[in-house]
């Protein structure tokens, strides 16, 4: 033996081979140890799905199930379960989603629980480590726990729950690194047991998107540098636009409940944020709709669902049919909680969309020192409560947090995070942080039979707050708006408030059967599209950041107009590309500038564009790039006075901005504040006008485009989870926000569904952006996107028994 | 002839643990061949013999893929598949190829001046 070569040659080897298993962290990204990576027997090739798969059946022997439980796949990847009872079903769904979806789902619920620096590290300028903060800081593992606790408390969700947690454990523990999901493998970790909790975290992480957009905060900042006349006129509660979800004016015939009229006082001093933890993007929003069978060509009830959420891949849905003796039901469920949310049984259908009412308060405390160990309520010290949080981050020591939790809730700024020194601490009050049991709701409706059901079965829900459409065989269709609604005084809950005094509190909640709702309306359908719930005449005062103005009253212009709707029109109607806040503004806008002549060569071709242009965002329309970049320009010019250094602010909605603009075009508002001169509407529309003309023919130099297609010009995608830009997927598509068809750059059509509830049973038609599997190597990953794009469904095959051949996998658990 | 022999054991070797080991089996694979048959050409061998079986596995695999991860993944690392697809063999035929070196340091070398 040849010593000193073999040592020399070995250290090479050795470094070599342990560099390569190793990830490595250049410049805020994470390399993945590349040997492991590439390695074609256990790396990312492994993830890459062969594409002549025979149609097999597989056993599997799992001690946990009772009975048989059969998950076959239908061609589309969609499992159809059937199950002896429900401890199995419920197993089988967390297996079989785990399968599909598992990294998505840990993800997910390590995103919503502030963990994601364990995965990623800090990130650049810690941004990372901020948002886990921010996580922490908003009390999201609480709200967790809260709804864990709820879920917990009756037997069926607790089985739900508690069976749904095992099945995916049960496919966790089949893995090894080579069938970890790419993005493990890319991020160099390996998947940790699931628990109860993260079913509970990704139902509170949903109520985070939907609940998240109040603006107390901006409008108290506006209060404070403009007035209350401003925020009337800019942010009035109610906008003049009509159609509410249900209109019976003087009919809501219940003893309302009243507290006492005693003015809230406004903190005298008020808060100067600079940023705050980004809130919902005001692009999420929803339609739905149910249409009775008096206005279908069928007779039989007609149900639309249409929820729009943030685009991502893996899917945010993921299709599943549940079948057991008691219950047949399919449709969208969440990856990483039991149930179907948006479906059909045998009997009936129920879509949903945000209820958008105000359920997040902020309360003012006064600590009585800098330890802030105590804070004062009701004229005495309270004693504080402080959570220590730990960040366990990747390749860095732990990062502690403390976080103080009061009467109200937890205080989410203060000089530690993202506030100045001398601003004040505001308690964060999130109606999500109380224990309630949505799964109960779903898990009814899983096997509702008719109205009454359905009815029994929202009353266990509580929040985010959501407008539930439904249509039965029997024929009922109906809306609720659904939630816990504290019962709030007049401006309560717009801007932040006193907290020193319980009474400042949410004293009670509008019980149940209060709520807004209404069965087989007259006029022949139900819809909602997160607009105003109810006339003027509903006794409670309701608030929220904005109420949709646009797409619902397309969505009732067209189900209005025929009295025999088709399949064909619902699904049509989802791809609606009618912008009714074009058409709404655009005549205007031309006629101001119309009397212009001094326009140069572009200007004058994007003039006769627009004049010409039908308001419709199709593919090809140049007419809709034009206006979004002139709409685009317009905003911060006329509401330039928002543009205030280090505090939070925001523009009054495009609805008050039309309405203002044509009704007091020489309102003081748009002048423009850095000139001498007096501007109004004309002059502010015509400078955005050439603004956006030049920004358009800079767009075109760029891309080396004659044309400003509306597809082109939106350029939008499907991103991944990760924002890595290269398993982002972009897609060439129509409409955008204020449109039914609200696919804007990165938000949109989720889960496109519609029913038919035929007496001889339901038939239904799905599309979404995405596809079953989770795995970017799978074909199954994309493989309704075109679909999606065009406009075009696919049946969904809602199974009576079980059918003979295999199409595609079928798995078999068997009890040991 | 014995360079062929210890490329082929290093080949067949390094495919048997790969079903059981992680991608460092085949740094043992390597060094077995490096240690037994002793050729002339050990690092060779132990390059090639990488090369041939990561480059058929790549190839069966891309054949019948159903989707093209490989470029999107390239793209992860500002590369072209291609590319990639040369990175991911150097390393694999690097790390067997210096494992068969170190292998072959086991055994003294052999010594012509012995039979003088």
């Amino acid at each position: 033996m040849r010593i000193v070569p073999f040592f020399i040659s070995l250290v090479f080897t050795a470094g070599f081979f342990y560099m390569l298993s190793i990830s490595h962290e250049i410049d805020g990204n994470r390399i993945p140890p590349l040997g492991k990576f590439l390695d074609p027997f256990h790396g990312f090739w492994q993830n890459i799905e062969s594409n002549n798969t025979q149609p097999k059946q597989e056993e599997k022997l799992l001690g946990a199930v009772k009975d048989e439980v059969i998950i076959y796949h239908d061609s589309l990847l969609i499992p159809h379960l059937f199950a002896e009872n429900d401890a199995d079903l419920y197993l089988a769904q967390g297996y079989v989603t785990a399968m599909h979806r598992l990294w998505q789902m840990e993800f997910q619920t390590h995103a919503a629980a502030g963990r994601i620096s364990e995965i990623t590290g800090a990130g650049k300028n810690d941004a990372v480590l901020n948002y886990d903060r921010g996580q922490r800081r908003l009390g999201m593992v609480y709200a967790a726990e809260k709804a864990l606790e709820g879920m917990l408390s009756s037997p069926a969700s607790k089985e739900a729950v508690e069976q749904y947690t095992k099945g995916v454990n049960a496919y966790i523990e089949t893995l090894s690194y080579k069938d970890f999901p790419f993005e493990y493998k890319l991020l160099d970790y390996a998947p940790e047991s699931w628990t109860t909790l993260k079913c509970a975290l990704l139902l509170r992480s949903m109520a985070q998107t939907l609940n998240m957009g109040d603006k107390d905060i901006e409008m108290t900042n506006t209060l404070r540098l403009f007035g209350k006349e401003a925020v009337d006129l800019l942010f009035p509660d109610r906008e003049k636009v009509g159609e509410p979800i249900v209109s019976k004016p003087n009919q809501w015939n219940f003893p309302a409940i009243s507290l006492d009229g005693k003015p809230l006082a406004l903190p005298e001093e008020l808060i100067q944020l600079q940023q705050k933890i980004p809130g919902s993007d005001p692009n999420t929003g929803s339609n739905n709709w149910a249409v009775h069978g008096s206005k279908t060509s069928t007779g039989s009830p007609m149900l639309s669902s249409d929820p729009h959420l943030n685009l991502s891949l893996p899917s945010i849905w993921f299709a599943i049919q549940l079948k057991t003796k008691n219950m047949n039901v399919m449709g969208a469920s969440l990856p990483g909680a039991p149930h179907v949310i948006i479906g059909f049984t045998d009997s009936v259908a129920w879509a949903v969309t945000n209820a958008q009412r105000d359920l997040v308060d902020w309360y003012q405390i006064k600590f009585k020192d800098d330890k802030k160990d105590s804070y004062q309520l009701d004229g005495s010290w309270i004693n504080s409560k402080k959570v220590i949080e730990k960040f366990t981050v990747r390749g860095r020591e732990t990062y502690i947090d403390t976080v103080i939790y009061t009467h109200w809730g937890p205080v989410v700024y203060d000089e530690s995070y993202q506030a100045e020194d001398n601003l004040k601490h505001y308690a964060f009050r999130w109606i999500a942080h109380d224990v309630s049991n949505e799964s109960q709701t779903f898990y009814e409706l899983n096997r509702a039979k008719n109205y009454q059901d359905y009815m029994q079965a929202l009353n266990y829900y509580s929040g985010p707050a959501q407008n539930f459409a439904f249509a039965s065989v029997q024929g009922d269709v109906a809306m609720r708006v659904q939630g816990k609604f504290p019962i709030r005084r007049k401006n309560e809950g717009k801007f932040v408030l006193d907290g020193s005094q319980t009474s400042n509190g949410w004293q009670a909640f509008i019980p149940n059967e209060q709520n807004v709702m209404e069965k087989n309306p007259l006029r022949g359908f139900v819809s909602s599209a997160n607009q105003y719930p109810a006339d003027s005449t509903y006794p409670y005062y309701i608030h929220a950041r904005s109420f949709e103005a646009y797409r619902n009253r397309r969505i009732n212009e067209v189900l209005g107009k025929s009295n025999q709707v088709k399949v064909e029109d619902l699904m049509q109607l989802h791809s609606d590309n009618y912008n009714m806040k074009a058409a709404e503004s655009l005549p205007y806008f031309l006629s101001t500038i119309g009397t212009i002549s001094a326009l140069n060569k572009a200007e004058k071709k994007a003039f006769d564009k627009l004049s010409s242009w039908d308001f419709y965002y199709d593919v090809d329309s140049e007419g809709a790039s034009y206006y979004e970049a002139w709409w685009d320009a317009l905003m911060p010019l006329l509401w330039d006075e928002f543009d205030v250094e280090k505090t939070s602010l925001t523009y009054p909605t495009s609805y008050q901005t039309i309405y203002l603009l044509k009704k007091y075009p020489e309102l003081k508002w748009f002048d423009f504040q850095s000139t001498p001169e007096k501007e109004n509407a004309q002059v502010i529309l015509l400078k955005a006008f050439r603004e956006s003309v030049l920004q358009i023919e800079n767009w075109k130099k760029d891309k080396g485009f004659e044309k400003v297609r509306w597809a082109d010009y939106k350029d939008s995608y499907i991103g991944h989870l990760l924002r890595v830009s290269a398993l982002n997927i972009k897609v060439q598509h129509g409409g955008n926000h204020d449109i039914v068809n609200a696919h804007s750059k990165t938000h949109g059509p989720s889960w496109r569904m519609v029913s038919s509830l035929e007496k001889n049973g339901i038939k239904t038609w799905a599309t979404y952006p995405g596809g079953q599997s989770g795995n970017p190597g799978s074909r199954y990953y994309d493989r309704f996107l075109s679909h999606w794009t065009s406009g075009r469904y696919f049946e969904l095959d809602f199974m009576q028994v079980i059918p003979e051949q295999p199409q595609q996998l079928t798995i078999i658990l068997k009890p040991e | 002839m014995r360079f062929f022999q210890q490329l082929i054991f290093i080949l067949i070797v390094s495919t048997v643990l790969s079903l059981w080991l992680p991608w460092w089996s085949i740094a043992i694979a390597g060094f077995l061949g490096g240690a037994i048959f002793h050729s002339g050409k050990n690092f060779l061998a132990g390059f090639l013999a990488i090369i041939i079986l990561w480059g058929s596995m790549i190839g069966w695999t891309e054949w019948h893929a159903a989707s093209d991860l490989t470029t999107r993944v390239a793209q992860i690392f500002s590369l072209n598949k291609p590319l990639l697809i040369v990175v991911t063999l150097l390393i694999g035929g690097i790390g067997s190829g210096l494992a068969a070196l170190t292998g072959s340091y086991i055994r003294p070398k052999k010594k012509k001046n012995l039979y003088y």
